[in-house]
C-alpha cells in the first residue's frame, strides 16, 4: 500500500520529533547508567529505536480503520499468546512475563495494551450515547477482563495497572454517571481488599507498605525507593553531570537503565533535566491529547485518547514511583527506559495517534 | 468548519478527553513541584546521604607503643596478625563452602555457622570476621587458594605480642577488647569497635601514650561494598614508647624464685624510687588476652582461687607481722618510751592484761635491748613496748612510714591497707579500743593490713634514714627532660639517729646470726627484717598445732643493701611460706646476689 503524498504532509512531525528526541535522551542516560555493565544496552536500545521507527512507519501507512476492523483477530491472538506465556514462559524475577522469539525477548503484555486500544476503539465506535449503559459497561469489562486477568496471573502488576487505566480512560470518554462511578469505587475497594489478601504476593504487598514507610526495610524493598530518592535529591538544581552521578555510577540505584532511568536523569541532570524532560512530555502529550479534535470519527477519538493516556499514565506513575509517592510496580518511563517491548509499544501508540490525525480529511 | 458537519458529533467525547488532559497536566505540575522540593530545597540532605552512601571509612589500627625494660629489652611488642572474614554475598553453595572453610581454618563447622549467624543482620556484602589472631603460617593455605574462595577476605592488623610471655605480666597488665558499652559511651573519633585497651598494669596506666592514633582510609565503595578506590589516606601513628624501670633479669629471677608459690617480690632503688622488679605469683600470660581465651580457659582463670590476675604487690593485703616492729621501734624511740639502753627480759612468755603471750622462741631470748630485739625479732620486747604505748601514737608513726596509704606508684588499682586507730574502731565497729589489741598490733597482727609495695617503700625510707624518698615508679624519666623531678614523699620527721638504731638491729639480723641471716650476702651489707604472719587467730592455730596439723604462716622479708649508701631494697612475701627467715630470706638473698652480679658487669 502506497502512502498518499497528501497524507505524508499531514503527518504531525512535531510529535514524531518529540518522540525521537525523548528516545535519544533515553539512550544517553541508558549509556551513562549501564556502560560499566556487559551488554551494550545503549546500542541495543538504538537498534530497538530503529525497529520501533520502522514499525511506526508501517503503522502510519495503513489506515487505522483497517487495524480497528482487524482488532477482533488481534484480540483473540493476544489472549492466546498471553495464555501461552503463562504456560511456557520461564520464571524471570518471579514473573512469567517474557517469551523468547529467537534472539529477542518480548513482553506480550506490552503489546496487549495496543490491542486493547484498538479493541476499545472498535467497541465504542458505534456507541453514541451520552453515558455508558450497564450492559455496555458489563461487556466492556468482560472484553478487558480476560487479558487483564491473564496479566495479573503472570503476575505483572504494572502492566495490569496500565491496562486498567486504559479501560478506565475509555469509560470516562464514553461517559460515566455518578452512580456508575460509585459502583466502580465500591468494586475497586472490594477488589483491592480481596486482591490484597488473596492475589498479591508478599513482595508486592511489601512494595505497598514500603511506600508508607520506606525506612521500615531499608535493605529490602524500601532500598529502591530510598536510593532513588537519594539519587534525585543529590542531583540538586543542575545535577552531578553526565556520567558523574555517584548513585548510578556506583550502582546504588536499582534498575538504573530500566524503570529508574528518570532517577539517573534527576541525579546527573538535576532539576533542570527533570524540568526539560517533563516539559518535553507535556508538549508531546498536549499535542497528542489535543489531537482528539482532529479525529474524523469516534474510533479515532478513542484511539488518540487511549494511546495518549497510555503514555501519560505510565509517565506519571513512573515519576511518582521513583520519588517514593507511588508503590514500585515496575512501570517503565515511555521512550526513555531501556527495553524493546516498552519502546515498541510506545512508538506504536504514537503511530496510531499520527495515523488518526493525518487521516482526518480522508474519505470515509 | 464545513467538514465537521458531514461527520458525527464528537464534541462530548472531545471535551472529556480535554478534561482528562488538563487533570494530567495539573498532576504533572504538582509532581514536578515535588521534585523541586526534593532536588532544590532538600538537596543538602540528600547530597549528604549520597556521600555517606558511597564512602566508607576504614580504620587503620595504630600499633601500640612498645614497652622496654631498663636494659632496652622489649617486653611488649607488636606483630602482624591476620584475620579472615567471610563475605556471605560471594558464597555460592553454603553447605559446601562452610564445610571447606571450616576445614581450611581449623574451625568446627557449628562454630563457624554460629559466628556467621551472630551477624546475620549485617548486609550481605559486609565481611564477617570468622577467625582472627592468625599468624603468617596459618594464612598461607588460604592465600594459596585465593581463587577458590572468593568469599574469604584476609586482612592484617598489628597485634600486641609479649615476647617474654608471662614475664612481668602484672607490671605490663593486659589488654581487652572494648566493650560495646564503652564504644557507645566514648567519643567516636577516638574509639573503634574491636579496639584493644589496657585493662591493668602499665598497659592501662599509660594507655593514652601507648595507644597511638589510628589512621583511616576513606574508600569509595559501590552498592555491593566493593572498593572502587581510596579518597583520603591518613596513616596511623604508632603509640609512644614506654621505658620501664624494670630489669628483666632481676624480674625473671624473682618470678623463678616464686614459681609454684603464691607471693610477691619487690625490688627497688630507694634513691630514685625506680622499681627494678615487681613479681606477683601465680601469674598469667598476657598474650592469651590477645589471642582470645576459650570460655573454659577464661572461667578457669577468673575463678581460680589463687587469683593469678591479681597483682599481689599492690593489691594483696597482709598483716605485716614482725616487720611492724620496725615501726614500733621508731614510735617508741620518738615518744621516748624506750631508748637504746632499754632492756626487757624475754623468758619465752609473759602475762599482759591477764593473758599469757608467747615469744616465737619458746626458750626465751633472755635480756634484750632494742638492737637485739630487732635482730631476734623478740615478741616479748615489743609486747612490753606496746603495753606502754597508745594505739593512736603507734598509728601516727605507721602513717609517717607510709602505711595505710597508697604508695603512689604508677599502677592503677593500688590498695591502701589499714592502720587501725581508736577513732577508726569506734567509727567502723562501734566499739572502743581495748588495750589488749594494742599488744597484737605491736607485733604487726590485729587489724593491721599492708601491701608488699608499702613495705618496700617503708624499707626505702628506713634505708635513707628518713630523708625524702621518691615515690616508687615504673616509668623511667626521659633523660633529656631531667628537669621534672619525680614526686617524693615528704621528709620523715623521725630523727636520723633513731633510724640508725633500728638499722643496727636489721644489720645484725642478717649478718650476726639473727632471723634474717638467710639473706646474708658476702660483700653486700644487707640490713633486713623478717616476719611470719599468723593467718588465723592464735587460738585456732594452737588448736590445729595440737591436732598435729602444720600451721604455716605467711613468710615476710624486707631489707636493703648496703648499709651505707643503700642501692637496693628487696621485699619478699610468700603466702603460707612458714618462717620469714626460712622461706622469704633466701629468696631475697638470690635477688641481692643477682643485683650485685649485674652491678659488677
Amino acid at each position: 500500500m502506497m502512502i498518499d503524498r497528501r497524507l505524508v504532509q499531514e503527518i504531525d512531525w512535531v510529535i514524531l520529533a518529540l518522540v525521537i528526541l525523548q528516545a535519544l535522551i533515553g539512550v544517553f542516560f541508558i549509556y551513562s547508567s549501564s556502560h560499566f555493565l556487559a551488554g551494550n544496552y545503549h546500542v541495543r536500545q538504538l537498534i530497538w529505536l530503529g525497529i520501533s521507527l520502522a514499525v511506526l512507519v508501517f503503522v502510519v501507512a495503513i489506515d487505522y480503520k483497517f487495524f480497528v476492523s482487524l482488532s477482533v483477530y488481534f484480540y483473540g491472538l493476544i489472549v492466546a499468546v498471553l495464555a501461552a506465556t503463562l504456560v511456557f514462559a520461564r520464571l524471570v524475577a518471579g514473573t512469567k512475563s517474557w517469551i523468547t522469539l529467537g534472539l529477542v525477548r518480548l513482553q506480550p503484555s506490552e503489546l496487549a495494551k495496543i490491542v486493547m486500544i484498538l479493541v476499545f476503539a472498535r467497541f465504542f465506535a458505534e456507541y453514541k450515547g451520552a453515558y455508558l449503559t450497564a450492559s455496555t459497561t458489563f461487556w466492556a469489562l468482560v472484553v478487558a477482563g480476560v487479558p487483564l486477568f491473564l496479566i495479573v496471573l503472570q503476575p505483572d502488576l504494572g502492566t495490569a495497572m496500565t491496562f486498567a487505566a486504559i479501560v478506565g480512560g475509555a469509560f470516562i470518554l464514553a461517559g460515566l454517571r455518578r452512580k456508575t462511578i460509585a459502583l466502580f469505587i465500591v468494586a475497586a475497594l472490594l477488589a483491592g481488599v480481596g486482591g490484597w489478601s488473596l492475589v498479591l504476593k508478599d513482595y508486592q504487598k511489601r512494595r505497598v507498605t514500603t511506600l508508607l514507610n520506606p525506612q521500615g526495610d531499608p535493605r529490602g524493598s524500601g532500598y529502591q525507593v530510598i536510593q532513588s530518592k537519594i539519587a534525585i535529591g543529590s542531583g540538586g538544581f543542575a545535577g552531578a553531570g553526565f556520567m558523574k552521578g555517584t548513585q548510578s555510577q556506583l550502582r546504588f540505584l536499582p534498575a538504573r537503565h530500566t524503570d529508574f532511568i528518570f532517577s539517573v536523569i534527576g541525579e546527573e541532570a538535576g532539576f533542570l533535566g527533570v524540568l526539560i524532560v517533563a516539559a518535553l512530555y507535556l508538549a508531546l502529550l498536549a499535542r497528542m491529547f489535543l489531537s482528539v479534535a482532529k479525529a474524523r470519527d469516534r474510533a479515532g477519538v478513542y484511539i488518540i485518547f487511549t494511546a495518549s493516556l497510555l503514555i501519560a499514565f505510565q509517565f506519571l506513575v513512573n515519576i511518582l514511583m521513583i520519588i517514593g509517592l507511588f508503590p514500585v510496580v515496575g512501570i517503565t518511563l515511555p521512550f526513555l527506559s531501556y527495553g524493546g517491548s516498552s519502546l515498541l509499544t510506545s512508538f506504536v501508540a504514537c503511530g496510531l495517534v499520527l495515523n488518526v490525525k493525518m487521516r482526518r480529511f480522508a474519505n470515509v | 468548519m464545513p467538514e465537521e458537519r458531514i461527520y458525527e458529533d464528537l464534541t462530548l467525547v472531545r471535551r472529556r478527553a480535554g478534561t482528562v488532559f488538563w487533570i494530567f497536566l495539573a498532576l504533572t505540575v504538582l509532581v514536578v513541584g515535588y521534585y523541586w522540593k526534593v532536588q532544590v530545597l532538600e538537596h543538602v540532605k540528600y547530597a549528604r546521604l549520597a556521600e555517606a552512601n558511597r564512602t566508607r571509612v576504614r580504620v587503620l589500627a595504630a600499633p601500640r607503643g612498645l614497652i622496654y625494660d631498663r636494659t632496652g629489652e622489649i617486653l611488649a611488642d607488636n606483630r602482624a596478625s591476620f584475620k579472615v572474614s567471610l563475605v556471605r554475598e560471594n558464597v555460592k553453595d553454603e553447605d559446601a563452602s562452610f564445610a571447606e572453610i571450616s576445614r581450611l581454618l581449623g574451625l568446627d563447622e557449628p562454630t563457624l555457622r554460629a559466628r556467621v549467624e551472630f551477624h546475620k543482620d549485617l548486609p550481605l556484602f559486609e565481611p564477617i570476621v570468622v577467625a582472627d589472631g592468625l599468624d603468617r603460617d596459618a594464612i598461607i593455605p588460604i592465600e594459596s587458594r585465593r581463587r577458590e574462595f572468593p568469599e574469604l577476605v584476609v586482612e592484617s592488623e598489628p597485634q600486641r605480642f609479649y615476647p617474654k610471655e608471662s614475664l612481668a605480666a602484672h607490671v605490663l597488665g593486659y589488654l581487652q577488647e572494648r566493650t560495646p558499652e564503652e564504644v557507645r559511651a566514648g567519643t567516636p573519633s577516638r574509639l573503634r569497635a574491636g579496639e584493644m585497651v589496657g585493662r591493668s598494669g602499665v598497659e592501662k596506666q599509660y594507655d593514652d601514650i601507648l595507644r597511638g592514633e589510628d589512621g583511616s582510609v576513606v574508600e569509595v565503595v559501590d552498592s555491593l561494598g566493593r572498593v572502587q578506590g581510596a579518597q583520603a589516606h591518613q596513616y596511623p601513628v604508632q603509640g609512644g614508647r614506654i621505658d620501664l624501670t624494670i630489669d628483666h633479669r632481676l624480674q625473671s629471677l624473682a618470678e623463678e624464685a616464686l614459681a609454684g608459690r603464691e607471693g610477691v617480690v619487690v625490688a627497688l632503688d630507694p634513691n630514685s624510687g625506680e622499681v627494678l622488679a615487681l613479681a606477683s605469683s601465680p601469674t598469667f600470660d598476657p598474650n592469651r588476652f590477645i589471642t582470645r581465651f576459650t570460655p573454659t580457659e577464661w572461667l578457669g582463670l577468673i575463678n581460680d582461687p589463687l587469683s593469678p590476675l591479681e597483682n599481689r604487690a599492690i593489691r594483696g593485703l597482709y598483716a605485716p607481722g614482725s616487720l611492724f616492729k620496725l615501726v614500733m621501734s621508731l614510735a617508741g624511740l620518738d615518744a621516748g618510751t624506750i631508748t637504746e639502753a632499754t632492756s626487757v627480759y624475754c623468758s619465752g612468755a609473759t602475762e599482759i592484761y591477764g593473758a599469757v603471750r608467747h615469744c616465737w622462741f619458746a626458750p626465751g631470748h633472755g635480756a634484750m635491748n632494742l638492737t637485739d630485739a630487732i635482730k631476734n625479732s623478740c615478741n616479748i620486747f615489743f609486747y612490753q613496748l606496746g603495753r606502754r604505748m597508745d594505739i593512736d601514737e603507734i598509728a601516727k608513726a605507721a602513717a609517717r612510714m607510709g602505711l595505710g596509704a597508697k604508695t603512689g606508684i604508677d599502677l592503677a588499682g593500688e590498695k591502701e591497707g589499714l592502720v587501725p586507730t581508736s577513732g577508726w574502731k569506734r567509727k567502723v565497729l562501734g566499739e572502743p579500743w581495748y588495750p589488749g589489741e594494742t599488744i597484737s598490733v605491736a607485733i604487726g597482727q590485729g587489724q593491721l593490713q599492708v601491701t608488699p609495695l608499702q613495705v618496700a617503700a617503708m624499707t626505702a625510707r628506713i634505708a635513707l634514714r628518713g630523708k625524702s624518698v621518691p615515690l616508687p615508679r615504673l616509668l623511667r624519666p626521659e633523660p633529656e627532660s631531667g628537669a621534672a623531678a619525680p614526686p617524693a614523699a615528704p621528709a620523715n620527721p623521725f630523727k636520723e639517729a633513731f633510724f640508725e638504731r633500728i638499722i643496727a638491729g636489721m644489720w645484725k639480723s642478717a649478718n650476726d646470726g639473727g632471723t634474717g641471716q638467710g639473706a646474708r650476702v658476702e660483700g653486700l651489707d644487707v640490713c633486713a627484717k623478717t616476719g611470719s604472719t599468723q593467718v588465723m587467730s592464735r587460738e585456732s592455730a594452737e588448736r590445729l598445732a595440737r591436732a598435729g596439723r602444720e600451721v604455716k604462716t605467711h613468710s615476710w622479708f624486707s631489707g636493703f643493701a648496703p648499709r651505707e649508701h643503700p642501692r637496693i631494697v628487696v621485699t619478699v612475701l610468700v603466702e603460707f611460706g612458714g618462717g620469714g627467715g626460712a622461706t622469704a630470706a633466701p629468696v631475697a638473698r638470690r635477688i641481692f646476689e643477682k643485683f650485685l652480679e649485674l652491678e659488677k658487669r
